[in-house]
Formats: C-alpha cells, sequence, structure tokens
C-alpha cells in the first residue's frame, strides 16, 4: 500500500513534465518557422 | 516579482505594434499555433484558487481528494472541445460566445452571457489577487495591500498595449515555470514530509472515508458538484471561448488534449499537497485550509526552491489574471461597442482598441476594490460555476438546434436561475415535498449533464439513451436523498430547469434558424487584415452565404 501511495503522489509530476516537453518542443518549432518566414509568432 | 513581471513585460514589448488592431487584440487573429495556444490553455485553466482548492480537497477528504477536484476539471477541457469544434465552424471569425449569441439570436440572449462574463471574470480577477497577495504577506515582509497593487499592476503592465497577443504568447513563459516548479516541489515537500513511511506513520491521522479511494464523502460533497459546475464554466467562459477563437481550427483538438494533460496533472499533483499534509498532521495556519500551500513551502522548501514556488503562484494567477482582463476587454469592445453602441458595420477598429484599454484598467481597479473582502475560494468557484450551469443548455441547443429562439434561450436561463438560487442557498426547508421535487429535478439534472457530454463525441441519439439511461439508473438512490447536498443540488436543478423550459419553448416554434447567418454576421472588424487572410473561398461580410446545418 505505501508503495501504491507513493506512485501515486509522484506519478504526476512526471506527466506534467511530459506534457511540458511536448508544449517547449511545439513552440520552438513555430518559433524557428515564423523566424524563417519572416513574421512575428503571434 | 520584478523579475517575472519584467519578463513579461518584456516579451509583450517584443510583439508590441505601434497600431494594434482590434482582432488581434481580441482573438490574435485566429491563426495561433499548437505551442502556443496549448500552453495558453494550460496556463488559463489553472488560476490560482485552483491549486489552493485542490489542496483544500486533499486535505479535507484524503486520497481521493485532488482526483474529485483535477481530474473532472480536466475531462471538461476534453469534453467541450467537440462543442468547439462545431462553434467554431458556425463562426470562424467571432471573437466572444456572446457575440455569436446576438448573431443566433439577438441582444438578450447576447447580454446574458457578456453579464456573466463580465461578473464571472472580475470575481476571478478578485480571486487571484487575493491568492496572490496572501501569498505575498505570508512570504515576504510586504503587507497583503502592497501584493495586490504590485501584482495587479504587473499584470496590467505586459496586458494592456498588445490584449490578447501579448496574454497567450506570456502564457508560455509562465506555464513553463508553473509547470517546471511543480515538477520540482512536489517530490521535493514529498520526501522533506517524510517521504512513503509518511502513510505508516501519519495513517492515524485520516478518517476511513479519508483513506478511501472511492470515498462517497469526497463524491458528493466535491466531485459530483465540480463536475457540474465546470462543466458550465467550460462552456460559458469567454477566457475559454477565446482561446477558441484563437486557435488555428485544425489544431482545436491537439490544443485541448494536451490542456486536459497539463491541467489534470499539474492541478492533481497539487492536491497531493493537501493529502501530504493530512498524513504529516498539520494544521492550517489560523484554521483557514487556504493557508496550507504556503504552509507547506515555507516549512519543507528551502529559500530557492522557495522563490520557485513563488513563481509558480504568481505564473498561475497572473496567467489568469490577464486571461480574465482580455476576456473583459474583448466583451466591452465586441459585445457593447462592436455590437451595440456603434454597430457593427460602424465599429471603429482604432476606438475598439482604446476601449479595450480602458476596460482593463477599469477591471483592473476593481479586482483591487473587491479584493478587500476575501470570500472563500471554493465557495466562489462553485457559484460562478452554476450560474453559467443554467447557460448550457441553451448555449449548446443554439448551435445545433435551428428552431431554439431567443425566447426559448432566455426564459430558460432566468428559470434556471430563479431554482437554482434556493436550492443552493437553502432558502426554503428541503425536508418535505420541496425536497422531493428538487430531487426529481436533480435527478433530471444528472441525466442532462451526462447527455451533454456524450452528444459532444457521439451525437444525438447515443446522448438520448446515456441521459435517459443515467437518469432512470440514478434515480432509486437519488429521490429523498440528493437535496441534503445543497451544492450538487443546486447546479443538478439549474441543469434541468434551463433545459425543460428550453425544450419546452423551442418544441412550440416553428421558425427554423439558418446558422449560415452567423458566419456573415460576425467576423473581423479590421477589414483590411481580414481580406489578406481570409481564405479564397470565404465569404465576404454581406455576402450571400450557403445554407447551415442542424438537427
Amino acid at each position: 500500500m505505501t508503495f501504491l501511495l507513493t506512485v501515486y503522489v509522484l506519478v504526476w509530476p512526471v506527466v506534467v513534465a511530459g506534457v511540458l516537453f511536448v508544449i517547449s518542443r511545439a513552440f520552438y518549432r513555430e518559433l524557428r518557422q515564423a523566424k524563417a518566414e519572416g513574421r512575428s509568432v503571434i | 516579482m520584478l523579475l517575472f513581471f519584467g519578463g513579461s513585460f518584456y516579451m509583450s514589448v517584443r510583439i508590441s505594434r505601434k497600431k494594434e488592431n482590434a482582432d488581434g487584440y481580441m482573438t490574435g487573429g485566429g491563426k495561433i499555433g499548437f505551442g502556443i495556444s496549448a500552453a495558453s490553455m494550460t496556463a488559463t485553466w489553472i488560476w490560482a484558487s485552483s491549486m489552493y482548492a485542490s489542496a483544500t480537497s486533499g486535505y479535507t477528504y484524503g486520497v481521493s481528494g485532488p482526483i474529485h477536484y483535477g481530474l473532472w476539471g480536466a475531462l471538461m477541457i476534453l469534453l467541450i472541445y467537440p462543442f468547439g469544434r462545431r462553434i467554431r465552424a458556425v463562426a470562424p471569425r467571432a471573437h466572444t460566445i456572446a457575440e455569436v449569441m446576438f448573431a443566433r439570436h439577438g441582444r438578450s440572449s447576447q447580454l446574458m452571457l457578456a453579464g456573466s462574463n463580465v461578473l464571472g471574470s472580475v470575481i476571478s480577477l478578485t480571486s487571484n489577487l487575493i491568492a496572490g497577495g496572501a501569498l505575498v504577506a505570508m512570504l515576504t515582509p510586504y503587507t497583503f495591500t502592497q501584493g495586490i497593487v504590485a501584482i495587479a499592476a504587473g499584470v496590467l503592465l505586459y496586458t494592456l498595449w498588445s490584449g490578447f497577443r501579448a496574454s497567450v504568447l506570456t502564457d508560455f513563459a509562465q506555464v513553463v515555470a508553473l509547470l517546471g516548479a511543480v515538477v520540482v516541489i512536489i517530490p521535493v515537500v514529498f520526501f522533506a514530509a517524510g517521504g512513503p513511511s509518511l502513510f505508516e506513520t501519519g495513517a492515524a491521522n485520516l478518517t476511513a472515508q479519508q483513506q478511501d479511494f472511492f470515498s462517497s464523502d469526497a463524491f458528493f460533497n466535491q466531485g459530483a458538484p465540480y463536475i457540474a459546475a465546470v462543466l458550465a464554466y467550460a462552456i460559458g467562459n469567454q477566457t475559454i471561448a477565446q482561446r477558441l477563437f484563437a486557435v488555428r481550427e485544425d489544431l482545436i483538438k491537439k490544443t485541448f488534449v494536451t490542456a486536459t494533460f497539463g491541467y489534470g496533472a499539474t492541478i492533481i499533483g497539487v492536491g497531493m499537497l493537501g493529502v501530504i499534509a493530512l498524513y504529516a498532521g498539520v494544521e492550517p495556519l489560523g484554521g483557514d485550509v487556504n493557508n496550507l500551500i504556503p504552509q507547506l513551502a515555507a516549512t519543507y522548501l528551502n529559500p530557492a526552491l522557495l522563490c520557485l514556488f513563488f513563481v509558480m503562484i504568481i505564473g498561475s494567477l497572473s496567467s489568469t489574471a490577464d486571461s480574465d482582463l482580455t476576456a473583459l476587454s474583448a466583451i466591452v469592445m465586441a459585445d457593447i461597442y462592436g455590437q451595440n453602441v456603434a454597430g457593427k458595420k460602424r465599429a471603429n477598429p482604432r476606438t475598439m482598441v482604446l476601449i479595450g484599454r480602458i476596460t482593463m484598467v477599469v477591471a483592473i481597479a476593481a479586482g483591487l476594490v473587491f479584493a478587500g473582502s476575501k470570500f472563500n475560494i471554493l465557495d466562489l468557484l462553485v457559484f460562478v460555476g452554476a450560474l453559467w450551469g443554467a447557460l448550457v443548455f441553451p448555449v449548446i441547443a443554439s448551435f445545433y438546434w435551428d428552431r431554439v429562439t431567443n425566447l426559448a434561450f432566455s426564459a430558460a436561463v432566468v428559470a434556471g436561475l430563479a431554482l437554482f438560487l434556493p436550492v443552493r442557498f437553502s432558502w426554503v426547508d428541503l425536508s418535505g415535498g420541496l425536497g422531493l421535487a428538487s430531487d426529481v429535478l436533480s435527478t433530471l439534472g444528472v441525466g442532462i449533464v451526462l447527455g451533454l457530454m456524450a452528444f459532444g463525441f457521439f451525437g444525438r441519439r447515443v446522448a438520448l439513451v446515456v441521459g435517459t439511461v443515467a437518469t432512470l439508473a440514478a434515480a432509486p438512490f437519488t429521490i429523498g436523498f440528493l437535496h441534503t447536498y445543497p451544492v450538487l443540488s443546486g447546479s443538478l436543478v439549474a441543469y434541468a430547469v434551463s433545459t425543460i423550459v428550453c425544450v419546452a419553448l423551442t418544441l412550440l416554434s416553428k421558425d427554423r434558424f439558418d446558422f449560415a447567418l452567423i458566419k456573415e454576421r460576425t467576423g473581423n472588424f479590421d477589414e483590411d487584415e481580414a481580406a489578406e487572410s481570409r481564405p479564397a473561398d470565404a465569404p465576404r461580410r454581406g455576402e450571400p452565404v450557403a445554407a447551415g446545418e442542424g438537427i
């Protein structure tokens, strides 16, 4: 039970890290594309 | 704080234009990419109050508490994206949901949505300022008042000039700081509080319900009311609608799915701090559960991580506060000035931007005044959600059912609200026949909520089956019982009454609405820029368009 509760508490930061990676990678790509096309990213 | 707001201001300066256009100020022109829009959706949906409330839920209801706060909130982002796609297809160049309702029904429907959003955004703004002020007062030598003034000034500084464009771009930086802090802080607090052994040494601090992952106490007091409230919040809230109108149309699904995971994991994760506090036997300072998160941070984090924690909270409240400012400015620009004062054809885009900026200044001043009276954050969240509950069915039906009329819409919302208030706030004695009536309506509300969720993904037939089965299955357990949970009953009654009234009055109508008219009646205010971005086959305002679809 202790192990399961520990996993239950610590799994969320891992998922957050995954989302952070996905969003950051997409933003970086959009930024590069915008620069290449000579326009603002937004 | 200087670094945080200075950095946000620098970002907004980098994208600022000498002459901002009105459409960019409200929705960024409707062409925003996945990275920024997903970050912005995540950052906007996470507000300081939701972090505090999730931790409160964990502390109050135990191990299942954060799930009953965060999971349902996250699922709502996912569940509304099919509606979002429909709304965007019907009104591709709109700026606010109220503006679309004006095009669909007329003024009263528009003003109901606009009015509820003005109220909701001012409350949200106030709530975020309170959270920030309380944090400043607790962790720094400065006072609560100095804290709220500094945060209000900082948010206004970077949002005022470029509006929505600045809001979503800074959301990206804020979400990186926010999510990055969550990744570090939760494990650090967990291990500093005792790590896995905490679950053995602190188990005595929990009741049987708090240790139960399937706690009925947590479901009826937290989860169920929140499901009802947050669906309403997702549908009626202009901050969400604004991002829906801003993201590139083909990226809506991807954006909402990513935000679902981002919001869910962050809020449930922060809620675990409440669970840790419960196991550790922490008593909230002054008996106020809103102090739990700052208290844990001050106890278990070193100065560097405490700064990171500070950034996490300031990031969450700033991203929502700037969204509230841009939502309010869009409503005043498009709904009040654009549609009602000047009129769509005569609206001057330059004047609109000026009005948007003045709105932000007035809104932040109002938020500062209201921040003086500290409401219970969780109650505020439920109340605003339930207020929008009366709007959910009429709004959704208006996008699919071509027979819904302005009268059906308006009467449904008024009736839903009229019955919500006495049930929610126990103004009437619900122990007798009124309680039974409330339970019957609430049970219908259960079916309506689940039916609406199914409708977005699977269409009308499946929704009717789900709604009917859910109502019949729930009835034996809920009738004679649900009225003892007024928070949940109030929201469900609002859903049920507004749906019944809307359907009844709609069935009396024989007129049919052409949905293509919405595309024609809403659109860009800056025509020059709109012409550059408009697809070659898209109709210009005033040109005839093809007939729309309906059920």
